[in-house]
Parts: structure tokens; C-alpha cells; sequence
């Protein structure tokens, strides 16, 4: 290749380059100034004496607010009322999200009513649903206690949302019915880019349903199932809505998870502590999110 | 060319009309606009405002009121922000437990030299006179107070065999037990021990000190300790319990406020202490009828006595307002007269002006509790919470999460008390 060649391609480059920057810039601008300026603003409040009911006195503590939390025996039980919280929703969302979507990825009547019926809930607030699942666990009048009644299954109706354990259980079981139907729609949609080809093959090899499905689907789409679980763990980890409207973290801190503490601290105007607890947060999800970009890396990879 | 000049122009006349939106149009007719932000919103409360507030610019021509309602969850932070801010607040709702925390961060006026020699000052109560200027400076003019009473089932306290309503903390423990019923769905008190369940832990402990109490400050005895320090604290706490754990319905650990009007409002609880505002919600409900309920005043510790906590809200004007006089001419319009009246009596509040109890309205039915109470003050002693602390909301936080260790078995009474003792100790002391 002669120099004037290898110049001119490396001047159109440069120059395709700053096109593509120049495109890129007023979105560069704006999360620059709506995500990352809020983000750094927010963050320094982590190292002072933030509290709103007092601003007299905004000194800089350093690592003082992060001492706080450490010290504090709550953030222990918390964090491990988060891992449980993650973990307990993902597996049971993803088996039945896993089910759903090989059953709505067969063919027949009204499946498109089915499909709109399970992805509905999908659409409501996080929040909402909290509320809502807050009254059906209601000890009292409460419809879960009333169906588990007249099905024989108790005597006495339970205090759902009164003593730690079944708090717990109640949160879990309402943020497995709101996660469900996402698993489900990305499950689905990696279902349907499997060639029927493959498993035309496999039965024509004799392979049964349980073969195919462990020796064929799974590995098939086992990226896209990894991408899900990584994104579910960060938003589930993240995502406070139904805890906080169903029991406030109660009874007695029980049911926190980090963001729900964040909330309940922030709530209580001390701005300082809660900004350290969020940076915590990122740290925690940071650590997640280097796993998500190696997974998306991978299929990329795998892809090429 | 031409084309190119048209875009040109239609750039330029966008590009000036989206920078005129962004400034504030001037007052050309001379008027001032104030910014009202209330923080107990409610649609029917939003309406009665603005009509109130229509009238104040039908009387006053120079002035334009904007109300800025928020949702009630969010207010007072929305209204923190606004403060904090600087600008877009003339005047607020300000609250018996937000008036610390903003006057503290120097976000209230005082408006004491706006109210010298406001001719409807007389005519406030001596409570609305003593809180809108206490510490000395008049950071809110109540517009109304919050008393507690109890209200209870007059068809259950019968069945169960009872001439009337419970008149102690001790009565209420042997009515509600033989009320609780769980196998037919029905519970004897509607117990509060979810989000602001302390307050009525601290209404049965001050009630059993209540000859001892300092009615400048609720949480204190007369000899400077806390009310929490009392050998008859862990009696009144004992007894709580008791009647949680024997007559109230087991999920109430998690109840606040929504869930107790439901259980009483639905049929399913016999007796819930709370505010007057609660006597609309149950007089609206489709379960029981107007003759199988009514209130009865306080509950009354071994002493007889009992200590009913004033708890208010009023309005104030931000320090950065630059309105000052007007927006004290709209406090005291809504402080005032018919509109004061009309406010209290439709938000079922207990009235800032003299004379307004005596109303044929709060003589009868549900109110009449109210009416005895206020006759009787020697033995329904008015005290003053220290709500405008500025560390209030963290002990309200504290004394939540410690009231349900104890419901759900974590934490003795005796530890609780001993917990809730040091800390207004410690704070105290560092005052």
C-alpha cells in the first residue's frame, strides 16, 4: 500500500471519527448533565453532615457517614436481607419465566390473548403492586388468608406482614409475580431465534423433551439466559418499590434491603448517611455490572 | 436563499419563544402573586383552599394566590426542596414536626412584626396564641389542633355486656379482650404498630404520669427526667401489651394509619383511638350504621387522669419570600372569621378561635367527646409534645422500629423504655 493511500485512509478515519462524535455529543451533554453531574453532586453530601433537619452545620466528616453504617449492627442483617431478597425472587421468577415462555412459545388458540394477560403485569408500578399485595396479605381481611382457608390448607389465618419470617415470604412471593413476566418476554423472544431446524434434527436423532430441552435450548440461548439473571440480580438489588409499600422494611428493620434503608434514612433527613448507603450501593452493583459487560463481551464473541 | 432565510427565521423565533417561556411574565398589572404549598393535601381539602383562597382576592384586588398541592407522601420533602431553594414559596403548611427542622436551616420568617397589632389576634384560643408564638418567635399561626379521642363500637361494647364506653387504659384491656372474637372475624382495639405506632404507646405511658407530666413538654416530668424514666411507664407499656397481644388482631404489628380506619371503618375492630378527621371516614362507611358507633373521650390512667398532646398545623411564610406582608394578610384571612370556621369544621379540627367550640356542630354526635374533654381540663390535661425538635423524625424512626421489636418479641418493655430514656436523656443534655 502506497504512503498517500495509508494517509488519505487514516485522514478519512479521523474524519469519520469526529462525525460520529459530533453526532454523539449533545447525548454525551446530556447525560454528562443528568446523570453524571447529579451523581458526583450527590455523592460528595456522602463525606459531610448532610442532615436537612439541620443544615447549620454541613461540615466535611470524611469517612465518618461510612463508619456510621458499618458500625451499625442493621447494616448487617440488611445486606443480608438483600442477598436473600435477590436470590429467593430470581430463582423461582426464572423457572417459571422459563416454563411460561416454552409454553407460549408453542402454537395455539388465543395465544395472543395469553401473552398480553402475562406480560400486563409487567406494566403496572412497582409500587402499586406493593399496595396491592400489602391488602391481599392483610391478616385480617386479606384475600390470601381467605383463599388458603376455604382450601383447607389453614385453620387460623396468618399475620403475613407481622412477623419477620412470613414478611419475608410475602415480599418475595409478590416480587416473583411482578418479575416473573420479564423473565418470561426475554426468555420467550430467545426461544424464537432457535432455528426449528435444530430440533427437527433432534427428533429425527430420537431425542425426547427433556433432551432437547437440557442438550439443545438451554445451551442454545444460555448467553441470553445469563444477560437476564446479571440484569434481574442489579434490578432486583435495586429495586425497592414492592418492600417499601408492603411493610416499610417493617416488623422492627426485618424486611430492609439496602434501598429500603436508603429510603427509610433519607426520609428521616439524614442525607449524609443515606448518600454513603448509595455509594455502597454502586459499589455493590458495579461489581455486577463488570460481570454483565463480560457476558454481553461473550456473546459478541460468539457472535463474530 | 429565500428558503434558507424562512428557517433562519423560524430558528430564531423558536429559539426566542423558548426563552421567553422560561421567564415569568411581568407583573404588569401592579399585582403580587404569592405561592401557597400545603402539605396535608387531599382533594376535598385542595377545594375548600381554593375557595378560601378566592374569596382573600375577591377582598384583596392586588393580590393573586397560587396553590401548589403536592401529594401527601411527598409534601413536606417537595416542600424542603422548594425551601432549600430559595425561591417558589411565599407560604406553607407548616407543621408541629416540621417547624424545627426548617426554622433551625433558617428557611421561616418570623412574623412578628407582621402580626403587631393584628385586630384577630384576641380572638384566637389561648393554645393557638401560645404555639404560634412559642420560643418567642412566630415562625406559624396554627390554623387548627388535632386531639385524640376514642371511638368505639356502641353495639359491641353492649353484646359483650358492657353499660359503656371504656373510661381507662385498664377498661379498654377487659371490653376489647371480651369484644375479640378472631374465629368470626371480629377484634377488640385496632392497634397501631406500624409507621407512627409510638404515639399511641406514648398516649398509655403519659396518661399513667399524667399528675406528674410537664405540660410545656410532654415527654418530661416535672422533676426533668423522662416520661419514660417512671416506674409507672412499664405499668402503662404492661398493659399496652396486654391488650395487643389479647385483644388486638395479630397482623396490627404492621398497621399505621390507613389500615386501623379500615378495620374499625369495615366492622372488624371495636375500638380505635385517633383523630377527629377520622369522624368523616366513618361516618361514610357502608359497614355500620351512625347508631353503632360514637367516640368517648381520652383514656385516663390509674390516676384519672389523662394528658391529651397538642398536635398541630398552621400556616408561615418562607424567609425567602419577598411578599412578607402579603402573605401575612393571607395567613391572617385564613386564621380568621368565617374562613377559619369553615376550615376547622370541614376538616374536622379542633378550632383556633374562641368561642367557635361552642358551635351547635361540635355539641353533638362524635364531637361531643371534645366538647367534655375541653370542660374538663383537669383531668384532660393539655401538654405540648416536643415535636418541633429537630431530631423528632429520627426518634419517631428509633421508637417505630423498637415498639415492633417489642410486638414481635425482640426487646422487653423495661429495655425499651430504658432505651427511650437515654436518648431523650442524652439529647437533653447536649441542648
Amino acid at each position: 500500500m502506497s504512503p498517500q493511500k495509508t494517509t488519505r485512509r487514516r485522514s478519512f478515519s479521523t474524519r469519520r471519527g469526529l462525525v460520529i462524535a459530533a453526532f454523539m455529543a449533545p447525548a454525551a451533554v446530556f447525560v454528562a448533565l443528568f446523570t453524571y453531574y447529579p451523581m458526583l453532586a450527590g455523592s460528595q453530601m456522602a463525606f459531610r453532615n448532610w442532615n436537612l433537619n439541620n443544615l447549620s452545620n454541613t461540615d466535611w466528616v470524611g469517612l465518618g457517614n461510612f463508619q456510621k453504617i458499618f458500625a451499625d449492627p442493621n447494616f448487617y442483617v440488611i445486606l443480608g436481607n438483600s442477598v436473600l431478597w435477590v436470590v429467593a425472587s430470581i430463582v423461582p421468577q426464572f423457572i417459571i419465566g422459563f416454563a411460561l415462555a416454552l409454553w407460549l412459545r408453542r402454537k395455539f388458540v388465543f395465544r395472543g390473548l395469553y401473552q398480553a394477560l402475562i406480560f400486563f403485569p409487567w406494566a403496572i408500578s412497582g409500587f402499586l403492586i406493593g399496595i396491592l399485595f400489602r391488602w391481599m396479605f392483610n391478616g385480617e381481611f386479606g384475600v390470601i388468608n381467605d383463599l388458603l382457608m376455604k382450601a383447607g390448607l389453614i385453620d387460623t389465618a396468618i399475620p403475613w406482614l407481622a412477623e419477620p419470617g412470613t414478611a419475608m415470604t410475602a415480599v418475595i412471593i409478590a416480587n416473583t409475580w411482578y418479575g416473573v413476566t420479564f423473565f418470561a418476554i426475554m426468555i420467550l423472544a430467545a426461544l424464537q431465534s432457535v432455528p426449528d431446524e435444530v430440533y427437527e434434527a433432534a427428533a429425527l436423532d430420537g431425542s425426547g423433551k427433556v433432551r432437547t430441552l437440557f442438550s439443545i435450548t438451554i445451551p442454545y440461548i444460555s448467553t441470553t439466559l445469563a444477560l437476564t439473571v446479571l440484569l434481574r440480580v442489579i434490578w432486583i438489588f435495586n429495586f425497592p418499590d414492592i418492600i417499601w409499600a408492603m411493610t416499610g422494611g417493617g416488623p422492627a428493620n426485618q424486611t430492609h434491603i439496602i434501598t429500603t434503608w436508603m429510603i427509610s434514612i433519607t426520609q428521616r433527613g439524614d442525607y449524609g448517611q443515606a448518600s454513603a448507603l448509595g455509594l455502597i450501593v454502586v459499589a455493590i452493583l458495579l461489581v455486577f455490572s463488570a460481570f454483565y459487560l463480560m457476558a454481553i463481551r461473550e456473546k459478541k464473541g460468539a457472535r463474530s | 436563499m429565500t428558503k434558507r432565510k424562512l428557517l433562519a427565521g423560524l430558528g430564531l423565533g423558536l429559539v426566542t419563544a423558548l426563552a421567553l417561556s422560561g421567564c415569568s411574565a411581568p407583573a404588569g398589572d401592579g399585582k403580587v402573586t404569592l405561592q401557597l404549598v400545603e402539605s396535608l393535601t387531599s382533594p376535598a381539602r385542595t377545594e375548600l383552599l381554593t375557595k378560601l383562597i378566592g374569596e382573600f382576592e375577591a377582598q384583596n384586588p392586588d393580590i393573586n394566590v397560587d396553590l401548589i398541592s403536592p401529594p401527601t407522601d411527598q409534601a413536606d420533602q417537595k416542600i424542603q426542596q422548594m425551601l432549600q431553594s430559595g425561591s417558589g414559596v411565599d407560604v406553607l403548611e407548616v407543621r408541629d414536626l416540621t417547624v424545627g427542622p426548617f426554622s433551625a436551616n433558617g428557611w421561616l420568617s418570623d412574623m412578628t412584626t407582621e402580626f403587631d397589632g393584628w385586630d384577630g389576634w384576641d380572638s384566637l384560643t389561648p393554645n393557638a396564641q401560645s404555639v404560634a408564638t412559642a420560643g418567642g418567635k412566630m415562625y406559624f399561626v396554627p390554623y387548627g389542633f388535632y386531639g385524640i379521642s376514642l371511638f368505639y363500637r356502641t353495639d359491641m361494647v353492649k353484646d359483650a355486656g358492657f353499660d359503656g364506653a371504656p373510661v381507662s387504659w385498664d377498661d379498654i384491656v377487659e371490653q376489647a379482650t371480651a369484644i375479640q372474637d378472631p374465629a368470626a372475624n371480629q377484634y377488640g382495639y385496632a392497634f397501631r404498630g406500624g409507621k407512627n405506632g409510638y404515639t399511641n404507646a406514648v398516649l398509655a405511658i403519659s396518661a399513667y404520669v399524667a399528675g406528674d407530666i410537664d405540660v410545656t413538654n410532654a415527654y418530661r416530668l416535672k422533676n426533668g427526667d423522662s416520661i419514660f424514666s417512671a416506674p409507672e411507664a412499664l405499668d402503662a407499656m404492661d398493659t399496652y401489651l396486654t391488650l395487643f397481644k389479647q385483644a388486638s388482631p395479630p397482623s396490627s404489628v404492621a398497621w399505621g394509619y390507613p389500615e386501623m380506619v379500615e378495620g374499625f371503618t369495615n366492622g372488624s375492630t371495636g375500638f380505635l383511638l385517633q383523630d377527629p378527621e377520622v369522624i368523616a371516614a366513618v361516618s361514610e362507611s357502608k359497614a355500620i350504621t351512625a347508631e353503632q358507633w360514637n367516640t368517648a373521650p381520652m383514656l385516663v390512667g390509674p390516676s384519672g387522669k389523662a394528658i391529651q398532646p397538642l398536635a398541630t398545623a398552621g400556616w408561615g411564610t418562607a424567609e425567602a419570600s419577598e411578599h412578607k406582608a402579603e402573605s401575612a394578610r393571607l395567613i391572617q384571612f385564613l386564621n380568621s372569621g368565617d374562613a377559619s370556621i369553615e376550615f376547622t369544621q370541614k376538616n374536622s379540627l379542633v378550632p383556633i378561635l374562641t368561642g367557635a367550640a361552642d358551635d351547635p356542630f361540635y355539641k353533638t354526635g362524635a364531637w361531643a367527646s371534645y366538647l367534655y374533654m375541653n370542660e374538663n381540663p383537669d383531668v384532660y390535661i393539655t401538654a405540648e409534645q416536643p415535636r418541633g425538635v429537630a431530631w423528632f423524625t429520627e426518634w419517631a424512626d428509633k421508637a417505630d422500629t423498637e415498639l415492633q421489636q417489642v410486638l414481635i418479641g425482640q426487646m422487653t418493655n423495661k429495655e425499651l423504655l430504658a432505651s427511650w430514656d437515654s436518648y431523650w436523656a442524652e439529647k437533653w443534655a447536649a441542648e
